[in-house]
C-alpha cells in the first residue's frame, strides 16, 4: 500500500506575502508611535520655553498687583480675578442650558423638523468666529443696552459662543449611556424624568465633566470675543476683587493681547510672559481639580 | 434531541383551571411597515411559568415586550390589539404605561445593573416609588436579595459596585432589583441565555421557586430550559403564534405540524 502525506498544500497566503504585512505593520506601529512622541516633545518643548521665558517675572507682587498704565512694575492681580469671575458666570449661564438642550435633544426628540432646524442652528452658531460673537456682544450689550464694557456682558458673549459645543457635548455624553440602563430603569415604573436624573446623567457625570473642562480652557483662553465686551482695563479703583456685574472686567488672556499690542508700560515683554505662564498654571489647576472633582463625583452616583 | 422530563401523565385526569393573570387578544406589533407579531392570542396563568419558544427572529422577544408596553420606548413600533392584566386593557388611552411597568417587571437578556452599588441597585425602584428611611429600605433589600438568592453572596459588600459582580450575580441583582418592587408580573427575556451553566441553573431554580408568588413569562430560545422550568408554552414561529398549550403537551403530542418539526429539531 502506497504512504499518501497528510500534509496540506496551502493555497491562501505565500511567506513573501505574510514577510510583507508584518513588515508593514510593525512600520505602522513605529509611526504612530513617532506621532505620539512628537506631539509630547512638543508640548513640553511649548511648557519649557513659556517657564523659562515667565517664571523670572513671577512674584507674589506680580500676582496680587493691579496693572499699570504707564509705569514699571504692573501686575495681574485683577486680570486672576476676572478670568475666574467670567469663567464662573459663564459656565453659570451655560451649563443649565447647554445640558438642558442637550438632554432635550438626546432623550426626548424624536427626528423631525424642529430637532432637526435645532440642530443646525446649533452647527452654524458654533462655528461663527469669536470676533465676530465679540462684535455681536458689541452691538446688543454695550451699544444698545448702554451697558458699556462690562463682565456680564463678557459673560454673556462667551456663553453664546459656548452654548452649542455645550449642548453638543452633553448629547454625546447621554449617548455614551447604554440604553439597557434606561430600559432597566424604566421596566422597574420609573418615569423618564426620574430615568435622567437618577440614572443617565450620573452615568455620564465622567464625559460631562470632560466636556465642561474644555470649554473652560476656551473660555479661560478666550480673547476676541472679550476686547470689545468685557474691555481692556479692570474697574476704575483698580481694585482685586470687583464683584460688580457691570464693571470693566479685563481678563488675563486680553491682558496678554493688551501690553503687547497696545501696552505702553516699558516691561510690557515681562509683563506678557509673566501673564503666559500664569494662564497656563490656571488652566493646568483648573483641568486637574475639575477631574478630581468630577472623579470624587462620578464614584459618588456610581458605587465605588 | 432528548427532552429531560417525565412521561406525560394520565390524560383522563382533567387539568385544575387556572386563574389568566395576563390575557393577550390579537395582538399585532409593526416596526414600521414590518409586521413582526401576526394577531397573536394568549392566556398567561396566575402563578405558574409561561414560556414563549421558537427560532431566533421569530417575534418571542417583540411579544413578551408588548406585555408592559416597553414597545412604547421606541420609536416606529405600533402595537394592536388587547393586552389586558387582571380584566384591565394595558393599552387603554386612560392607563400610565409608567404604573403598568411597576405591576410588570422585566428582566432583560443581558445583565443591566446599574453602575451604583449593590445596595443602591436594589432601592432603587422602591425609592422612586417613595419609599424613604434607611431602615426601611435595608429590609427592602435584605428581603429582595435573599428572594433572589444572592444575599450570602452579597451581604458584606452592598456598597460595592454592582458592575465588579460576575454575569450570574449581576442577572440574580437584576431579579432582586424586580422583586423589590413587588410586580404581580415577572417578564424574563431570554435571561440566561448570557450565563455559563452553573449560572444558568441557579436561574431555574430561581425561577420555580418565584412562580410561588408571581406569575412568570420567560422567552427561551432552549426547548430544554423550557421544558424544565415552564408550566405552560407558546411557540412562535415567524411572528406567528402557532400553538400554546401545557408545556408537556406541546413537547409530547403538539397539535401543529410545524410545533412538531421544531421540537424534533428539525429547524431551528
Amino acid at each position: 500500500m502506497a504512504v499518501v502525506s497528510t500534509a496540506r498544500v496551502r493555497t491562501i497566503g505565500s511567506a513573501e506575502h505574510f514577510a510583507r504585512r508584518r513588515n508593514f505593520d510593525k512600520f505602522m506601529t513605529g509611526a504612530l508611535w513617532a506621532a505620539a512622541i512628537a506631539v509630547l516633545v512638543l508640548l513640553a518643548f511649548f511648557i519649557g520655553y513659556i517657564l523659562y521665558l515667565g517664571a523670572p517675572h513671577v512674584s507674589w507682587h506680580f500676582l496680587t498687583s493691579p496693572p499699570s498704565e504707564v509705569d514699571v512694575g504692573g501686575g495681574i492681580g485683577p486680570e486672576i480675578f476676572n478670568s475666574f469671575y467670567i469663567l464662573i458666570l459663564t459656565l453659570l449661564f451655560t451649563t443649565p442650558i447647554a445640558v438642558a438642550g442637550g438632554i432635550y435633544l438626546q432623550e426626548y426628540a424624536r427626528g423631525g423638523l424642529f430637532t432637526n432646524v435645532v440642530q443646525f442652528c446649533a452647527e452654524s452658531l458654533s462655528t461663527i468666529p469669536s470676533i465676530v460673537m465679540g462684535l455681536f456682544g458689541l452691538l446688543i450689550f454695550v451699544t444698545t443696552l448702554h451697558w458699556k464694557f462690562t463682565a456680564i456682558g463678557g459673560a454673556l458673549t462667551l456663553t453664546i459662543l459656548n452654548l452649542p459645543a455645550l449642548m453638543r457635548v452633553t448629547q454625546e455624553a447621554l449617548a455614551s449611556v447604554p440604553n439597557a440602563f434606561r430600559e432597566g430603569s424604566m421596566a422597574l415604573g420609573a418615569t423618564k424624568w426620574q430615568t435622567i436624573t437618577r440614572v443617565v446623567l450620573p452615568s455620564a457625570i465622567a464625559p460631562l465633566t470632560t466636556g465642561v473642562v474644555l470649554i473652560a480652557g476656551r473660555i479661560f483662553g478666550e480673547t476676541a470675543a472679550l476686547i470689545f465686551t468685557a474691555g481692556t482695563s479692570v474697574s476704575a479703583g483698580n481694585s482685586a476683587y470687583d464683584f460688580s456685574l457691570f464693571h470693566q472686567a479685563e481678563t488675563l488672556s486680553v491682558h496678554l493681547w493688551y501690553v503687547h499690542s497696545e501696552g505702553l508700560v516699558p516691561d510690557a515683554a515681562q509683563v506678557g510672559n509673566g501673564s503666559a505662564l500664569v494662564l497656563l498654571a490656571m488652566v493646568l489647576i483648573f483641568n486637574i481639580s475639575a477631574r478630581v472633582l468630577g472623579g470624587a463625583l462620578s464614584k459618588r452616583l456610581t458605587g465605588k | 434531541m432528548i427532552i429531560d422530563m417525565q412521561a406525560p401523565p394520565d390524560v383522563s385526569v382533567p387539568p385544575k383551571p387556572v386563574q389568566a393573570k395576563l390575557s393577550v387578544q390579537s395582538l399585532d406589533v409593526y416596526y414600521g411597515n414590518f409586521q413582526a407579531i401576526k394577531s397573536a392570542s394568549l392566556e398567561v396563568p396566575e402563578n405558574h411559568v409561561t414560556a414563549l419558544i421558537g427560532p431566533s427572529g421569530c417575534g418571542k422577544s417583540t411579544f413578551i415586550r408588548a406585555l408592559n408596553r416597553m414597545h412604547d420606548l421606541t420609536p416606529n413600533v405600533r402595537v394592536d390589539g388587547q393586552v389586558t392584566l387582571d380584566g384591565e386593557d394595558i393599552y387603554d388611552p386612560n392607563i400610565d404605561p409608567v404604573n403598568i411597568r411597576h405591576r410588570i417587571g422585566m428582566v432583560f437578556q443581558r445583565p443591566n445593573p446599574f453602575p451604583k452599588s449593590i445596595f443602591e441597585n436594589v432601592v432603587y425602584g422602591p425609592k422612586i416609588h417613595g419609599v424613604r428611611g434607611r431602615k426601611q429600605l435595608m429590609e427592602i433589600a435584605e428581603r429582595s436579595l435573599r428572594h433572589a438568592a444572592l444575599w450570602d453572596e452579597v451581604k458584606d459588600r452592598l456598597d460595592r459596585s454592582a458592575l465588579d459582580l460576575s454575569g450570574g450575580q449581576q442577572q440574580r441583582l437584576c431579579i432582586a432589583r424586580v422583586l423589590a418592587v413587588e410586580p404581580e408580573v415577572i417578564l424574563m427575556d431570554e435571561p440566561a441565555s448570557a450565563l455559563d451553566p452553573i449560572a444558568t441553573s441557579k436561574i431555574e431554580d430561581l425561577i420555580g421557586e418565584l412562580k410561588k408568588d408571581y406569575t412568570v413569562v420567560i422567552v427561551t430560545h432552549s426547548m430544554q430550559q423550557a421544558a424544565r422550568i415552564s408550566d405552560f408554552t407558546a411557540f412562535f414561529l415567524m411572528g406567528e403564534l402557532v400553538e400554546v398549550g401545557e408545556t408537556r403537551d406541546i413537547f409530547f403530542k403538539p397539535k401543529d405540524k410545524r410545533t412538531e418539526d421544531y421540537i424534533t429539531g428539525r429547524y431551528g
